[in-house]
């Protein structure tokens, strides 16, 4: 629901943008992602009022072992995101964010702390082999984790996140969905009680991960 | 004007921009006069996908369309809208009389495949624009890192 008011606005502002165009004002697409996260609330981390139960999911990970995502993450701060590797925008950018802002703002205690757990939405194409080298790339401590997609949809829509497979249109055009937030899972109770959108700058994360880590309000 | 309603934004965008203009310009129908600005791709994870951002200003009184992008870095380039978490890929983009054409980070996006080599920050891409009226464009596309953010340049 949220994500359709953020479309929703930004449509509104674009719309706006090209009729200010007309009257030779500067239209600049600052303005744009200004306004869609000010109708988010303050910026692109949302608290939850209700946390998310952890999903209980048991896929294969990027070893070609068995991951059970409860099991494996209980007591520690943790990062959930669905994507695929055959993504060239959202997915790296986020996961490149977290690598970077986890470098740059945490001890390596925390860092060693921290799981990062990339789950894909593409199963297909991501064998645990293809999904090790892309995380490799990015850092090689997250964990990807693959298998059935219907269990990964049913995980991913039990925190609210949608995800559908790739499908090509009647044209030949491929089309995709994906929810884009990485979801924040407290050390403290294991509850999914941060909420953080693809707007969210590696600066963003660099403020952010020092609290998350120790299950604080961002 | 623009007067095809494939998508609602297309539609809405269309008619704030008739009703913005019928004031004063309605009778501009100088050719589409077009310019790039804001390119950059994020270095990339691996050489077989890359994602690219630009924005092509239209000061012309006509409209255009964005029909074919390809570069000599990629076997591959196709264009791709995001609109409410849905990726689709698309044939053309349309530039509006005046308007503009935005490609970035969780919206409309540039995607390559097959890449050469992996590019990495501090090289260029050469990239080649082919619209439906205009002439073709050739930009040079700046490789940042792989965090980039426009609006905060890390």
């Amino acid at each position: 629901m949220r994500k359709k008011t953020f479309a929703a606005a930004a449509l509104l502002a674009a719309a706006t943008l090209t009729l200010s165009a007309c009257g030779g004002q500067k239209a600049d697409s600052s303005t744009v992602s200004a306004v869609s996260q000010e109708s988010g609330g303050s910026g692109p981390a949302t608290v939850l009022d209700q946390p998310w139960a952890k999903p209980g999911l048991v896929l294969t990970d990027t070893h070609g072992k068995k991951y059970d995502l409860r099991k494996e993450t209980q007591g520690h701060p943790t990062l959930l995101y669905f994507g695929y590797t055959h993504c060239p925008d959202i997915c790296p950018t986020t996961m490149s964010n977290i690598a970077v802002a986890a470098q740059k703002s945490l001890t390596p205690a925390q860092r060693a702390d921290l799981r990062v757990v990339f789950v894909t939405t593409d199963p297909g194409r991501d064998t645990p082999a293809a999904l090790g080298s892309w995380l490799k790339g990015i850092d090689p401590r997250f964990i990807g984790l693959t298998g059935d997609f219907k269990s990964v949809q049913a995980a991913a829509r039990s925190v609210g996140i949608s995800v559908e497979p790739t499908t090509k249109d009647k044209n030949g055009k491929l089309v995709s969905v994906h929810g884009t937030q990485v979801l924040a899972f407290s050390p403290k109770n294991n509850g999914g009680y941060v909420l953080i959108s693809d707007s969210a700058t590696v600066d963003d994360y660099i403020k952010d991960l020092p609290k998350i880590v120790q299950g604080a309000k961002p | 004007m623009n007067r095809r309603p494939l998508v609602l934004a297309t539609a809405l965008a269309g008619a704030l921009a008739l009703a913005g203009c019928s004031g004063s310009g309605s009778s501009d129908t100088s050719k589409a006069e077009l310019s790039v600005s804001g390119t950059y791709m994020p270095q990339p994870v691996s050489a077989d996908m890359a994602a690219g951002f630009l924005t092509i200003t239209n000061k012309g009184g006509t409209k255009d369309e964005l029909t074919k992008v390809s570069s000599t870095a990629a076997g591959q380039v196709t264009m791709h809208s995001t609109t409410d978490g849905e990726m689709r890929e698309q044939s053309s983009f349309a530039i509006p009389a005046h308007g503009r054409l935005v490609f970035r980070s969780g919206g409309n996006h540039l995607m390559f495949e097959q890449l050469r080599q992996r590019p990495k920050q501090g090289q260029t891409v050469t990239l080649k624009l082919t619209f439906a009226k205009s002439g073709p464009l050739t930009v040079e596309m700046p490789v940042k890192s792989a965090t980039y953010h426009p609006t905060t340049g890390n």
